[in-house]
């Protein structure tokens, strides 16, 4: 059984904190919304981008299950208005 | 020829010879039943089932069964018939009606059961009125270990498992239906669409039609391997296979992506970081294991 299910919501938050903090202690800025055994990244523009690199991913899966989380997904999020999201931003 | 382009061809005839031999046990099956019913997808394993019971048999000794329901994909329906079509199979189509049952619509671990109970209840009827007394299912021997409480139901129905029964494994199904010229052999597996609903949360025709659209749209993008887009609520969690991650983390890509989902009717979108796996949200409930 997933630990999340017998989990409070305060302990979920706990882990999703701290699964923050160690992401933007390896460059990947965020927050995490947890969903029961799933973390979702809420991250600025561009910094999606970084998790292409497939070590950084491995990495952030790592930290993921080490805080209880069997999922981690990224929320994928819409430009803001008059960027242009082909070009990397300054 | 390098060593490893030898051993390559090896293992490809080897396996090609391994599924011949599979498949000829699978006649001998066919033919000591001499009518075979197949509960019929549209999916790898029931189309090559269909396909050699048809090769074996005659038409007239085999009848492929769909049954329809919500959750159901409309493009999986167009690929079993455009199969039946192909290769001569008669088909029955007969309505399911699961999404009424309160056990199955609750979502539960075990919703797989009442589904296939629903369906096999009326499906070996059926076929039994039509004079078939043997019915069958696409289970592999691959799926046999695995955590599926759909199979209970068919042994409770008495439906056999001959792709199984004869240690048929996907790889060997697929070599096969290639062989065949089966437009099925490479075709991901489909799983119908509840299974991308969390357990708990209620399976409802509409959120399958909300699953099912944003499915297409990725697929329109030219995503053509194994993929699913999970249901959590407002969040649209899409799995695809890892080597694709890198390719649609591009934030051009991720935006084609997340426009494609959202426009199905999501209002967020996510990208799993660790891709397409079988049974995620068995994991997820902590049902299996990772």
């Amino acid at each position: 059984m997933s630990i999340f299910t017998s989990m409070g919501q305060a302990e979920a938050r706990r882990r999703a904190d701290q699964l923050a903090a160690s992401l933007a202690g390896m460059g990947v800025p965020c927050k995490v919304e947890p969903r029961a055994a799933l973390a979702v990244l809420m991250v600025e523009s561009g910094v999606a981008q970084r998790l292409a690199d497939g070590e950084l991913r491995r990495a952030a899966l790592a930290l993921a299950r080490e805080q209880g989380f069997t999922h981690l997904a990224v929320e994928l999020t819409a430009p803001a208005a008059g960027a242009d999201a082909t070009l990397p931003r300054p | 020829m390098s060593q490893t382009a030898d051993a390559d061809i090896d293992a490809v005839a080897e396996l090609e010879q391994r599924a011949a031999a599979k498949e000829d046990a699978l006649a001998e099956w066919f033919r000591a039943r001499g009518r075979v019913a197949i509960g019929f997808s549209g999916g790898v394993d029931s189309a090559y089932l269909a396909v050699a019971a048809r090769r074996t048999l005659g038409s007239e000794n085999v009848l492929a069964i769909i049954g329809r329901s919500a959750s159901y994909p409309a493009e999986q329906w167009a690929t079993a018939r455009r199969v039946a079509d192909s290769f001569d199979v008669e088909v029955l189509e007969l309505d399911t009606d699961e999404m009424n049952d309160p056990r199955y619509s609750a979502n539960p671990a075990n919703r797989c059961y009442f589904c296939k109970t629903e369906l096999w209840g009326k499906l070996v009827p059926a076929a039994a009125a039509r004079g078939f007394h043997t019915v069958v299912d696409g289970t592999n021997a691959d799926d046999v270990g695995g955590y599926r409480p759909g199979m209970q139901a068919a042994r409770e129905n008495t439906v056999a498992s001959p792709l199984a029964e004869v240690g048929f494994s996907k790889e060997e199904i697929r070599a096969r239906s290639r062989a065949l010229g089966l437009p099925t052999w490479q075709q991901p597996a489909s799983p119908c669409l509840s299974s991308r609903l969390p357990y708990g949360t209620s399976v409802t025709p509409e959120r399958l039609r909300l699953v099912e659209r944003a499915e297409r749209a990725v697929r329109e993008l030219g995503i053509s391997g194994d993929m699913r887009v999970r249901y959590h609520d407002d969040v649209a969690r899409i799995e695809l296979a890892p080597a694709e991650l890198t390719t649609w983390l591009d934030p051009r890509r991720a935006e084609e992506l997340r426009a494609a989902v959202a426009a199905a009717g999501f209002s967020r979108v996510a990208l799993d970081l660790r891709g397409f796996r079988s049974g995620s949200l068995n994991v997820l409930h902590g049902v299996t294991t990772a």
